[in-house]
């Protein structure tokens, strides 16, 4: 049981985040707890985009195939959401529960990684990144100009107030006391143990529900016999040929698995923020932005995306300015006096320079984490603690915490 | 009855020609050896058997089928296990994980296992141990433990004394003997005392060129026949 210890906590952590923050944010260190602490809206991008992050990893961190070209499964299934709910796709109604064009936004961005994959798995190494990229940016391109989609299609589509005044319909199966609706429209509140939850953190609590399923669905195929063969083929390919594995076949069995879920992760973007654009979906630096995520958390190691995007959205939410998430630019503006705000160094105010450091450079920051992530921590946040502690996280951290 | 036939196998790697004609036949039981100095082509000759490096031209026959226009894997399935030289195993995988992949068939896994622990007492002891952070003689003999347990006819066992100590090559030779008695090996060796101790007849190759063969027992007697074409 022990290896089970840590998903728990970490389960058990996230679960008990919104009552945490908000104890904290109406507490006397109320104001430092909003300026560290994401929001809970930042929280459901986390869950959903973590998932996309994950299943980037499933397949470039377990493979070793760059899927350059993911946020094309991503863009696939948030458009597939906000096509279902104006109607425009063909046998599956604006009313279908949200749970079930879930499933068919991911199965149509699976169906779209069989065709990708088809053609892109002759190629290996950089020239499979570069094909599945120039796929997706085809499907940029071709979403912004395809007019069925909406009136003005450069700027993508919003779900339409007419058939969805308020928010998706999950319809839990076989509880209706329990039908509950994802987006900050929802206007569901739940009360539980005397404490009121707000309509993001029902959307959190259900996205979350969501993205744990998933994750412990890929977790399982890691670690079953088709996922050795995966870490083979990033081994060696041809040994793992030569053993007999078509190895053909377990790429593009592990490809249109991660589609599948990169697809969900779609899907629950475009429920929770009901519009979505080319540019937040299909749009490269989407994928870039998993990579990211990949690379500070740990290729390969299938939970290390989900923190990696937790620090990397933490630290842009931190340096943000103030409206977008009320970081450390507000907190110093309000906080420090007006005396230090108007003192002059070298001909610039401290409020001058406070400014000129923080507002909009968020990523100019990130970017500096980056570099020092690549060089300093390779194999990222997961992969060095797995270093540091000799095998898998899950299953090492009890013993150190609690048996010696 | 001859279990393999390379007839007249012409290889390239992109324009550079490789093997220029090699035929060679191992029958079924057999132990036969592959000698010759770095770069005449050994290494090449396995990867066209297995279809990795195809040749261009000639046949390559096994059990009467013919094996070029095949699929590598499909090659592995009808029974031709490799055993790579460099780096031998799958590094991020555990031990046990190594044997378990080399069983593509579910149910014979823990046969693999007792058989592949049998054989090679230590894997047993490091079997959770990720196997890149084995020695070079584990890992060799890890190796050797995933070719026997493939179920194979024929082992294609590339250099498996290359780097390690004399003592652990004394142990892989072992290991190689205790193999050859059910499996028919086709191996290809730089240590030539460890080859034709193993070995039933030889192949020397030169230049891509099969330049002389023979009986192994006979050889050895003869140690001066096969200096020319080995000593560098």
């Amino acid at each position: 049981m022990s290896r089970h210890q840590v998903r728990v906590l970490v389960v058990l952590a996230l679960a008990a985040y919104p009552a945490l923050y908000h104890l904290l944010t109406q507490s006397p260190v109320g104001v430092e707890a909003e300026t560290l602490l994401p929001r809970m809206d930042t929280m459901v991008a986390l869950l959903y985009f973590g998932l996309f992050a994950v299943s980037f990893d499933f397949i470039s961190g377990y493979t070793g195939y760059l899927s350059f070209g993911h946020a094309a499964f991503y863009g696939t299934g948030a458009y597939f959401v906000v096509l279902v709910a104006n109607g425009k796709i063909p046998l599956v109604p604006s009313g279908t529960p949200f749970m079930i064009t879930l499933l068919c936004a991911g199965l149509v961005a699976a169906l779209l990684a069989v065709g990708i994959g088809l053609v892109s798995f002759r190629l290996s190494g950089v020239y499979f990144a570069m094909i599945t990229l120039g796929f997706a940016q085809v499907l940029y391109v071709f979403v912004r100009g395809l007019e069925w989609i909406s009136s003005n299609p450069r700027d993508g589509a919003s779900v339409s107030g007419s058939t969805h005044p308020e928010g998706f319909e999950v319809g839990v199966p076989f509880v209706d006391g329990l039908n509950l609706a994802i987006g900050p429209l929802s206007g569901d509140t739940v009360t539980l143990l005397g404490h009121t939850l707000g309509t993001n953190a029902v959307s959190f609590y259900l996205v979350g529900a969501v993205v744990l399923a998933c994750y412990l669905a890929m977790q399982r195929i890691i670690h079953s016999p088709f996922g050795q063969v995966m870490v083979a083929i990033r081994d060696n390919e041809e040994r793992a040929e030569a053993i007999g594995y078509d190895t053909f076949r377990y790429k593009m069995g592990a490809f249109v698995t991660s589609g599948f879920f990169a697809g969900v992760a779609g899907g629950l973007f475009a429920g929770f923020r009901r519009s979505v654009t080319p540019e937040n979906t299909f749009y490269f630096l989407v994928t870039g932005d998993a990579l990211l995520a990949s690379i500070i958390g740990g290729f390969g190691t299938l939970a290390g995306p989900i923190f990696g995007h937790f620090f990397d959205e933490s630290i842009r939410e931190f340096l943000s300015p103030a409206g977008q998430g009320g970081g450390l630019l507000p907190y110093l503006q309000t906080r420090l006096s007006e005396g230090v705000l108007s003192a002059e160094v070298g001909g610039l105010t401290v409020e001058g320079f406070i400014e000129a450091a923080l507002n909009g450079h968020a990523s100019l920051y990130v970017g500096i984490v980056f570099v020092l992530f690549v060089l300093y921590v390779p194999n990222g946040l997961v992969g060095a603690a797995r270093d540091r502690l000799g095998g898998p996280v899950t299953e090492k951290l009890p013993d150190r915490l609690w048996d010696r | 009855m001859t279990l393999l036939e390379l007839d007249g196998i012409e290889t390239y790697y992109g324009e550079s020609h490789i093997l220029e004609g090699v035929s060679l036949s191992v029958g079924e039981g057999e132990v036969v050896a592959l000698v010759g100095r770095n770069g005449v082509g050994k290494t090449t000759t396995l990867r066209s058997i297995l279809q990795l490096t195809p040749p261009r031209e000639g046949s390559i026959t096994y059990r009467d089928e013919q094996l070029v226009g095949l699929e590598t894997h499909e090659v592995a399935d009808r029974g031709v296990g490799w055993i790579p030289e460099d780096r031998r195993i799958f590094s991020q995988l555990t031990v046990a994980e190594n044997i378990r992949v080399a069983v593509p068939d579910r149910a014979a896994v823990d046969a693999a296992l007792s058989l592949a622990y049998d054989t090679f007492p230590i894997l047993e002891e490091r079997q959770g141990q990720d196997a890149g952070t084995l020695s070079g003689g584990q890992q060799q003999m890890l190796a050797l433990a995933r070719g026997l347990v493939g179920d194979n006819d024929l082992l294609l066992v590339d250099e498996p004394s290359e780097g390690l100590a004399p003592q652990i090559v004394a142990d892989v030779g072992e290991a190689l003997a205790e193999a050859a008695r059910d499996t028919t090996l086709l191996l290809v060796e730089q240590n030539l005392p460890l080859a034709l101790d193993l070995a039933d007849r030889f192949y020397v190759l030169d230049n891509g060129r099969v330049v002389d063969d023979g009986d192994a027992e006979e050889v050895s007697a003869d140690s001066d026949r096969l200096r020319r074409y080995l000593s560098a």
